[in-house]
C-alpha cells in the first residue's frame, strides 16, 4: 500500500464540485489499495513522507503549490503537477516558446517587451497579425487578463495595464470559434476529451460580462468522436511540455486546428470526464503504479 | 580593490559576462516575468549555457524552496514553517505569493505587530506565509554577494556567500543571514540594487563585468 498526498488549499475546498471530485479521487485511490491524505499548505513538511503527490490547487511558480511541487521533486517523489510543468504552463511566454520549439501549430504569436510598446508598434502588429488581436498577460488563467483589441488605442490601454504585471506580454492572432476542444493528456496519452462552448457574450471560456461571471458549457466527448487531427495535435502539444497531466485547448477554424494553450492542473470537476470513468484510476496509476 | 574610477552601473541595466562557455547574467532584478527572467529563458530556449537558470531564479525567489534546496546541499538554514495565522514570535515573516518579494521580510516580536505584518504579507489573509523563529540576541545580517564574494572579512559569511553562489549561480544578490551565538544560518536571498552596493562592492562587480575577470 502506498501513500498518496493530495495537496489542496482553502480555495479548492470552497467549491462543492471540487470537493466532490477530490472525494471521488480519494475513493478511487483507496479502492486501488492506497491510502490518501489531504495535505494543506501548513502540512508541507509532510510531503517527504508521501509516495506521490497530486496537486489540486491553483498552480503558479510564486505560490505555495510550487513549494509543494518542488518539495516533492527535491525528495524524488512523483508529483502531478511537476515543477517544470508548472513553470512552463503558468507562463504563456514559456509555454508558447516550448510549443514553437517543437513545431506545434499555434496562432501567429509575438512576444512584446514593455520597452517596445508604442502606437507605431501596435499598428505594425495589426498589419502583421490581423485585426482584432488578442493580448495576454503571461500568467493568465481561467481567461483572466486575456483581452481582444480592435484598434491602437485599445491595444495601448490593455498592453500598458498588463505590462504592470509582466515585462513581456503575448500578442496573438485572433482565431474565432464557437467552442474550444480540451484534450486531456496524461503521460503522453489521451485521458479525456471535451468541448468548452464559448458563451455568445464573450470570446473566452470564462468572462465577466456586465458584472456577471459567464462560464462556458462543458460537453464530454467520447474517444471515437474526437477528430483525428485534434487528437493528434493535443497529444503533440502535451508531449511538447512534458510527461505529466495537461489540458490542451485547441481551436479549429477553416479546417485548421491550432493550440490556444496547454494547461497544467486541468479542471476535472465540471463533467469533462463524463465519458471517461477511469480518469482518476489512470492518474493514481501514473503516480503510484496500477 | 582597484583605485581607478569605475563607470557607473546603470539602473535596470542587465549585463552579460561570458566565461568558459557560460553566460553569466548580472541584474538588479531576477524576479519572475522581469526582463532579466525572460532574457534568461530566451537564452535557455536557444540552448545557451546560462547562469543563473530560470529554475534557479524561481528557487531563489520563494523562501521555503530556497531554504530546502540549501539545506539539502548541506548549508545551515533557519528553521521555517508555513502558516495562515500562527507565529511563534519572535520571528521573521516572508510572503509566499505572486506579489511577495524576499527582500520584504518582517521581524516581529509581539502580537500587534505580528497581526499587522501577517495582514501585509498575506495580502489581507488571502495567502499563506513563511515564518522563521528567532531567539533573544539573534542578529539579522544583510550581505551583498558579487559572484559569491563579499567584502566583509568575516570567514563565516564569506564561506556562506560562496556556497550560496555555487548552488544558485546568481551573480548579484543580497543574503539575509541570521547570526546566533556566532553561528550563521541562511534565511533568504533577495535582489540587490546597484545603488545599494558599497564602493568596494561596485569595484568588484566592475572587475567581473568590464574586464570579464573571475578573481
Amino acid at each position: 500500500m502506498s501513500r498518496l498526498g493530495i495537496f489542496v488549499d482553502r480555495k479548492t475546498l470552497s467549491s462543492a464540485e471540487q470537493l466532490t471530485a477530490l472525494i471521488h479521487c480519494r475513493d478511487v485511490a483507496e479502492a486501488m489499495g492506497h491510502s490518501v491524505e489531504f495535505i494543506f499548505p501548513v502540512d508541507i513538511h509532510r510531503i517527504p513522507q508521501m509516495d506521490a503527490l497530486f496537486i489540486r490547487a491553483r498552480t503558479d511558480p510564486m505560490n505555495v503549490t510550487y513549494v509543494a511541487a518542488r518539495m516533492a521533486s527535491f525528495h524524488d517523489i512523483p508529483v502531478i503537477d511537476d515543477p517544470r510543468s508548472i513553470r512552463v504552463c503558468s507562463d504563456k511566454i514559456n509555454m508558447y516558446c516550448q510549443l514553437m520549439k517543437k513545431g506545434v501549430s499555434i496562432p501567429r504569436t509575438i512576444f512584446l517587451s514593455r520597452h517596445e510598446l508604442s502606437p507605431e508598434k501596435a499598428e505594425e502588429l495589426f498589419g502583421e497579425l490581423g485585426r482584432p488581436l488578442v493580448i495576454k498577460e503571461p500568467s493568465t488563467s481561467f481567461s483572466l487578463r486575456v483581452e481582444k483589441v480592435q484598434d491602437t488605442a485599445e491595444f495601448m490601454r490593455v498592453s500598458r495595464r498588463f505590462s504592470k504585471l509582466s515585462d513581456w506580454i503575448v500578442v496573438q492572432q485572433f482565431v474565432e470559434s464557437q467552442y474550444d476542444w480540451r484534450i486531456g493528456v496524461l503521460g503522453g496519452e489521451l485521458l479525456y476529451a471535451c468541448k468548452y462552448t464559448i458563451p455568445t457574450t464573450t470570446f473566452k471560456i470564462q468572462a465577466s460580462v456586465n458584472g456577471h461571471v459567464v462560464y462556458c458549457d462543458v460537453l464530454s466527448v467520447p474517444p471515437e468522436e474526437i477528430p483525428p487531427d485534434v487528437l493528434d495535435l493535443g497529444l503533440e502539444a502535451g508531449n511538447a511540455i512534458g510527461n505529466g497531466l495537461y489540458g490542451v485547448d485547441i481551436k479549429k477554424a477553416d479546417g485548421h486546428a491550432c493550440v490556444i494553450e496547454v494547461n497544467d492542473n486541468p479542471s476535472l470537476e465540471s463533467g469533462e470526464d463524463a465519458h471517461y470513468p477511469l480518469v482518476y484510476r489512470k492518474i493514481v496509476g501514473h503516480l503510484l503504479g496500477a | 580593490m582597484g583605485t581607478r574610477k569605475d563607470p557607473p552601473l546603470v539602473k535596470d541595466q542587465t549585463y552579460m559576462v561570458r566565461r568558459e562557455g557560460v553566460t553569466h547574467v548580472v541584474s538588479e532584478n531576477y524576479s519572475y516575468k522581469s526582463d532579466t527572467y525572460y532574457t534568461i529563458l530566451s537564452q535557455e530556449m536557444k540552448g545557451v549555457a546560462i547562469a543563473p537558470t530560470s529554475q534557479s531564479v524561481l528557487d531563489a525567489g520563494v523562501v521555503p524552496i530556497c531554504l530546502e534546496k540549501a539545506r539539502l546541499a548541506g548549508i545551515r538554514v533557519c528553521e521555517w514553517g508555513i502558516s495562515h495565522s500562527y507565529v511563534p514570535f519572535p520571528a521573521l515573516l516572508y510572503g509566499i505569493n505572486y506579489f511577495a518579494t524576499s527582500s520584504d521580510y518582517h521581524p516581529v516580536a509581539g502580537p500587534d505587530e505580528t497581526k499587522a505584518a501577517i495582514k501585509h504579507v498575506t495580502n489581507c489573509g488571502k495567502y499563506p506565509f513563511c515564518y522563521q523563529g528567532l531567539g533573544d540576541g539573534d542578529y539579522i545580517h544583510r550581505v551583498h554577494s558579487v559572484f559569491g564574494r563579499v567584502t566583509t572579512e568575516d570567514p563565516g559569511l564569506s564561506r556562506l556567500a560562496g556556497e550560496i553562489y555555487d548552488l544558485f549561480g546568481i551573480p548579484l544578490q543580497t543574503l539575509v543571514v541570521r547570526e546566533r551565538a556566532g553561528e550563521y544560518a541562511f534565511s533568504s536571498l533577495a535582489p540587490c540594487r546597484y545603488s545599494a552596493l558599497s564602493r568596494d562592492e561596485k569595484t568588484l562587480l566592475h572587475a567581473y563585468i568590464e574586464r570579464q575577470e573571475f578573481l
